[in-house]
């Protein structure tokens, strides 16, 4: 099957606060996350769905809207896409909800896992799973939730910050909270910055990953735990 | 009055320079600094003026500056980080977010719409000011975010909380953002504003609204 041709789209406004345009030909659809649209041609028709991945069964409808139950309580994306297309085409406008950029990538059979929130668009054959983090990560409370893309398309995905991109030969240590994705050849190890309890709680470093192989891991150069730490300290008891 | 637009995009600041006599009308705390020649003076257009004014989101007060024996210049901000951008005055005029409203000159007439019962009812208040000058005249808006102008020639679909400004010959009206309530709900969209017809409106690239709603409830709950 011929790969869907590349989507026509802008990134304004980075680093800061990028937004993102895409210019659709007529009946090109392109998959935008729940509530990030800023505007459209009224020529382009919005239809929400869930996202459970391309032609799914009954059973990955299911493990979706539980999924989508569950990070609901915990927090992250409402996992509902909103599809977009027309047959005349016509542009849309998208936008995350924090300050911070907009990274496009190209798949080409690869993996790569992003992290909760980080996700904004996709367009083509682009497959999508939820992957649980482990115990472990729940106790880091970032990165619990990790989004798994693969296939032929385009992605587009956002970062608290700026992103950051670190090509890894090795290994590399990244502040959870710092994550934005990983490629899926590359594998981690979430342990205490400084090692051991001490380390975890002295460093002020949370819990890090420590990813090995050979890969690119993308950061972001602003961390939603800490400005939400920063704000509560000075919130009126 | 001449508008120097600096630090733009992010943290935008208008440095408006005034000759002696002018004046500028701006929203109650968008000051920043000042000649020490200029003078400030508070009103409120009234009680009832004062009033709508706070009911659409804006402050109660307006303050006029004017430089006193020659020119004077008045530094002026929008409360969140984004962009600022000037619009001059046009015969139809402007509809402006209330909240985007920044200073205008004075031969500007700033009124107040209140955006309907549906648009109150649902939390996410279009409160729109009309702005109009029979002559030559300038506004100040400002956004969260940056801002980016969209020509409408036919209809356009727009989140209201990402609207800034538009043309005041644009036909509009709030509405949900999919075929019904429930896909509206779920599309995660709330409201949004059709547009009809030819002109510019220009949009922020962040909303307030979702960016405090996605930080809010991280936050420790108040307590009293």
């Amino acid at each position: 099957m011929a790969a869907a041709p590349p989507v026509a789209h802008e990134i304004t406004h980075g680093p800061s606060f990028a937004m993102l345009r895409f210019d659709l030909a007529p009946n090109q659809t392109v998959i935008a996350e729940a509530g990030s649209m800023v505007a459209r041609h009224s020529g382009v028709n919005m239809e929400v769905k869930m996202n459970a991945g391309r032609s799914p069964g009954f059973f990955d409808k299911m493990k979706a809207f539980v999924i989508a139950l569950i990070r609901k309580v915990i927090g992250g994306e409402t996992f509902f896409v909103n599809h977009f297309s027309g047959p005349q085409g016509g542009s849309v406008w998208v936008a995350p909800t924090l300050s911070g950029q907009i990274a496009h990538r190209r798949m080409n059979g690869e993996t790569l896992v992003l992290s909760s929130g980080a996700y904004v668009a996709h367009s083509g054959e682009v497959d999508m799973q939820m992957k649980f983090g482990g115990l472990k990560s729940l106790l880091a409370k970032e990165g619990a939730f990790m989004l798994a893309i693969s296939g032929v398309g385009d992605l587009w995905f956002n970062s608290y910050g700026g992103i950051h991109p670190v090509d890894v030969n090795g290994s590399y240590v990244v502040d959870n909270g710092h994550l934005v994705g990983y490629e899926g050849n590359l594998t981690f190890n979430i342990k205490s910055a400084g090692g051991g309890l001490l380390g975890f709680v002295a460093s002020g470093e949370g819990m890090v990953a420590e990813f090995s192989g050979q890969g690119r891991v993308y950061i972001q150069s602003r961390n939603t735990g800490s400005l939400v730490s920063w704000l509560s300290g000075i919130l009126p008891g | 009055m001449q508008v120097d637009i600096a630090y733009r995009p992010a943290q935008a600041m208008a440095r408006v320079s005034l000759q002696a006599n002018e004046s500028v009308v701006a929203e109650s705390g968008a000051m920043v600094g000042m000649s020490t020649n200029v003078n400030m003076q508070t009103q409120s257009g009234g009680m009832l003026k004062g009033l709508k004014r706070m009911f659409g989101g804006e402050s109660f007060f307006r303050n006029t500056f004017t430089p006193q024996n020659g020119p004077g210049e008045v530094l002026l901000a929008h409360s969140l980080p984004g962009d600022m951008t000037v619009l001059d005055m046009t015969p139809q005029g402007y509809l402006i977010q209330s909240a985007s409203y920044i200073a205008s000159t004075p031969n500007v007439n700033i009124e107040t719409k209140v955006g309907g019962f549906k648009t109150f009812f649902a939390g996410e208040g279009v409160f729109v000011l009309k702005a109009t000058a029979t002559d030559a005249g300038q506004c100040i808006v400002g956004a969260f975010g940056g801002i980016q102008e969209i020509p409408c020639d036919g209809t356009l679909v727009i989140d209201t909380g990402h609207l800034v400004a538009w043309d005041a010959n644009l036909e509009y009206s709030v509405g949900k953002s999919a075929g019904g309530w429930i896909a509206s709900f779920l599309s995660g969209e709330g409201l949004v504003c059709h547009f009809k017809g030819k002109g510019r409106i220009w949009i922020q690239t962040r909303n307030p609204t979702e960016y405090g709603g996605s930080i809010g409830p991280m936050l420790p709950p108040r307590n009293g």
